[in-house]
């Protein structure tokens, strides 16, 4: 992976199923715009643009080409100050960040500290209901914005945040923690322009959701009807002081199935798509050359247990049994055509904290499977759900197949249109069976593999799909959040990481990787740590 | 279709008809009936049932229906390979090509494509066989209703029908399959039913209004005979020669339609073997190893032909007109 100038991460909390999930279909008119633009492939946005809303992979591309982040991150996954000029701590509690001078909204005003502070509390505030609120729960005075359901907060400020000036904010957070400067890369983390607020009722206005103002690379050229716009077209933003691409027009084309999507790119109709449909793969290399690439990703594909909807799966040997019967290594070579990787941890290799071989259980021994399965007296049949799209379902069969034969257990397969779909029945307990899941990080640091999914906490506000709650494993986590250095920090994780492997409340499966690819009308095309691409490196052929 | 088979009817019922007052003290069976008028059964359907026996088209799609069926009730007599046992699969041997050992190849799960191609006819034919059953007896039963009764019912059913026929038929069935997670043989049959009755319905209802205004219903109804026996024993055998014309060449439709709706993913579900299923999981990598979609493809095409052969071949021997 590498970055440029400053790496970038950033990101998305996506559940990486939608972020894969979007493919689509497509428009094969409305070229007229874009026959200049550069055009690249994007599933359809989850919700309209607004920073602390916008919590899945698909929007947050068209937000990263939009505004601008603090940090980036490079080849090495260290944190490089984009817009932010300096970023200090003493003691990993109280955080002074200032920007850098020249930066202007797409409007023209200024950016000022202020309108991090501003976008901040709002994504804080639970009565303005936004996705990534839960990044905020470590700044103090966030549960002043949180008394709970029901409850209005008494204020519309965390007290630990605060402009110091035009260009300086201060972040206090509640406990020490010492990646906060690495998380100011993801999404939540972008300010907000006057402009974006409505005056009466102080919320952000659908206008602005529509058509967001950032301080980016480009300006959006309409506002984005979600549902029935088929493309977003941007132009370059000329005041924006930093690199700039070498072309003037962005779109971004909507579809709902990759495959439709490759087709389109082979005939040169689509410019850039990020992950290619796994049939693709076996043959893309030879047919692109150098505009195929193959990259180390940071997101896992799982398969959890609803522990907390049902009590079927409460018995670890269980769980241990149905991880041992997956032949991960044939599934990736098979299905997967070598594009992905056999995981053997709950952390990703491109990260520090990674063990090789930690997951015992991720050894495929179908024998030890099976015993270990009657021992247990494991259910008769199981269900696996899953959203068929993007490719997914092919190996989604192969599990089932493995645990079919394996385990000698009747495995039922259950369709789910979209990913979100089996979020929300998760939510509502209403599906029991097994599901598959996938996480990409927010931000380079292992504990983002581990709080958000895992921890008892992100139950309620993060992805935590399982249920899986462990006093243990979150005290461990506060632990290494409040170690005052990295190498202690991973200690602390991988002890987490050792409970994790214990209690498998989800089974690792393998491990992405990037296979995307561009047309001949584009050159220098990167995509960074947080699978966006990093526009100012783009050039267009002509 | 319905109008020109009718006629047919008349003319063969119509000698029965004059022939059975005399026998009214009997039970009256069509074959005593049948018997009376004449030494050589010459009905309708024994007319039409010589007249299949010696068509080509006729022979060559019973014995291909034939062949399929026995594949579906009996498909261990075909391949010794259980493919529904998912230790026959073995991911590391997919998409292999064709070969002594698996005829057809492998699929993308390493599944022996011939031993689930055989097994996906049963599903297959079940779904029409089923459809077509739900659609006569549905359709046909308040075709004769409406058709016979005309008034009242007859405009009501007449126009919940046309609600139907409004309805695209793929559409419609997205919708309905859309209400059950997990789609199965009897949501699929449900489905189709649903949506193909009213055509059935139509063609029941214009056969029967054709027909009970003939001489030998006028006849029976002057005898005395209920509403009941005349519409049973006159009019309903009258009328059905079209509905069966249409129903056989129907059964290949759905058949077809249901490898449409397991190729969109909301019709039979995995592990269920079906060949629009196996169509839809080969399609992706089509490019690399074509066998598994093309075999269940053969299967389907030929499955669908042969029954719509037949029915062409049904109706040439009912309708007069062809002959």
């Amino acid at each position: 992976m590498r970055v440029i100038k400053g790496a970038k991460l950033v990101a998305g909390t996506t559940l990486l199923a939608l972020a894969l999930a979007a493919c689509g279909n497509a428009t094969s008119t409305g070229e007229a715009s874009g026959a200049e633009a550069v055009r690249m492939k994007i599933g359809e946005p989850q919700k309209l643009f607004s920073p602390g809303d916008t919590v899945e992979s698909e929007g947050a591309e068209v937000m990263a080409a939009v505004f601008a982040p603090l940090v980036k991150y490079n080849d090495d996954k260290e944190v490089v100050n984009h817009v932010a000029d300096s970023i200090k701590t003493s003691d990993n509690k109280v955080w002074t960040i200032k920007i850098k001078e020249g930066y202007k909204w797409h409007n023209g005003e200024p950016l000022i500290a202020q309108n991090y502070v501003d976008a901040w509390n709002y994504a804080a505030n639970q009565e303005n209901a936004q996705s990534a609120n839960y990044f905020f729960g470590r700044v103090q005075g966030y549960a002043d914005l949180n008394p709970g359901e029901g409850k209005t907060p008494s204020t519309k400020e965390m007290s630990g945040l605060k402009a110091v000036d035009e260009t300086t904010f201060r972040v206090t957070l509640s406990q020490p923690f010492s990646q906060f400067g690495t998380m100011l890369g993801y999404t939540a983390f972008y300010p907000l322009p006057k402009a974006a607020f409505d005056e009466g009722t102080g919320k952000i206005t659908d206008a602005y959701m529509k058509k967001p103002i950032g301080q980016g690379l480009f300006k959006m050229d309409a506002p984005y009807n979600k549902g029935t716009d088929q493309t977003i077209n941007l132009s370059l933003f000329k005041d924006f002081p930093g690199d700039k691409p070498k072309f003037e027009k962005l779109q971004f084309k909507v579809y709902t199935s990759a495959e439709t999507a490759w087709n389109d790119l082979q005939a040169g109709s689509v410019d850039i798509q990020e992950q290619l449909p796994p049939a693709a793969i076996s043959t893309a290399k030879a047919e692109l050359g150098e505009r195929y690439i193959d990259q180390a990703d940071a997101a896992i594909g799982y398969i959890g247990f609803p522990t907390i909807a049902s009590r079927a799966y409460d018995d670890i040997r269980l769980r241990r049994a149905i991880s041992m019967a997956i032949d991960r290594k044939t599934i990736t070579e098979t299905v997967f055509s070598g594009t992905r990787a056999p995981a053997d941890d709950f952390l990703n290799p491109l990260l520090d904290g990674y063990r090789p071989g930690a997951c015992k259980a991720c050894v495929y021994d179908p024998d030890a499977a099976r015993k270990l399965y009657a021992e247990a007296n494991g259910p008769k049949t199981l269900e696996l759900g899953s959203n068929m799209d993007n490719g997914h379902k092919e190996w989604i069969e192969a599990v089932a197949n493995n645990l079919r034969s394996n385990l000698g257990i009747t495995v039922n397969v259950t369709p789910f249109e979209k990913f979100q779909q089996i979020l929300d029945e998760l939510d509502a307990k209403k599906y029991t069976g097994m599901f598959r899941s996938g996480w990409l990080i927010d931000y380079p640091s292992p504990e983002n593999y581990l709080t958000p999914v895992f921890s008892t906490g992100a139950i309620k506000d993060g992805s935590n799909y399982t249920g899986y709650s462990n006093p243990e494993f979150d005290e461990l986590l506060v632990k290494g959040d409040t170690a005052a250095t990295m190498e202690e920090s991973l200690k602390y994780y991988q002890k987490a990481d050792d409970l994790l492997l214990r209690d498998l409340p989800m089974i690792p499966i393998f491990y992405y990787r990037m296979n995307a690819a561009f047309s001949e009308n584009v050159r220098g095309v990167k995509i960074n740590l947080l699978n966006q691409v990093e526009w100012a490196q783009v050039e267009k052929v002509v | 279709m319905s109008d020109t088979a009718a006629p047919r009817a008349r003319h063969a019922k119509h000698a029965k008809s004059f022939s059975r007052p005399p026998s009214k003290p009997r039970s009256g069976s069509s074959r005593g009936g049948r018997t009376a008028g004449g030494a050589k059964p010459a009905s309708l359907w024994s007319d039409a049932w010589q007249d299949l026996r010696r068509r080509p088209l006729f022979i060559a799609s019973a014995v291909l229906i034939g062949v399929i069926l026995l594949m579906a009730v009996a498909p261990g007599l075909f391949t010794s390979v259980d493919p529904y046992d998912a230790s026959t699969c073995r991911l590391g041997d997919a998409r292999q090509a064709p070969s002594a050992l698996h005829w057809f190849g492998t699929d993308n799960q390493g599944c022996d494509t011939y031993a689930r191609t055989v097994y996906g006819a049963s599903n297959s034919l079940l779904v029409g066989l089923c459809t077509t059953v739900a659609t006569v007896a549905v359709g046909g039963l308040l075709g004769l209703v409406a058709g016979f009764r005309g008034g009242l019912p007859d405009a009501l059913l007449s126009r919940v029908t046309e609600v139907f026929f409004a309805i695209p038929s793929v559409l419609g069935a997205l919708l309905i399959l859309a209400v059950f997670r997990a789609g199965t043989v009897w949501t699929v049959t449900l489905a189709l039913a649903v949506l193909a009755w009213p055509m059935t319905f139509r063609i029941m209802r214009a056969a029967v209004i054709t027909a009970k205004s003939q001489d030998y219903v006028i006849a029976a109804r002057a005898l005395g005979a209920s509403n009941r026996r005349i519409m049973f024993r006159h009019v309903l055998p009258n009328s059905m020669a079209s509905v069966i014309v249409v129903a056989t060449i129907n059964l290949g439709v759905f058949i077809a339609a249901e490898a449409g709706l397991s190729f969109l993913g909301v019709g039979i579900q995995s592990p269920e073997i079906s060949w629009g299923l196996m169509i839809a999981d080969a399609r992706p990598r089509f490019l690399e190893a074509a066998s598994p979609l093309l075999f269940p493809a053969a299967f389907l095409s030929v499955t669908v032909l042969a029954f719509i052969m037949l029915g062409d071949a049904v109706r040439d021997a009912l309708d007069p007109k062809l002959r």
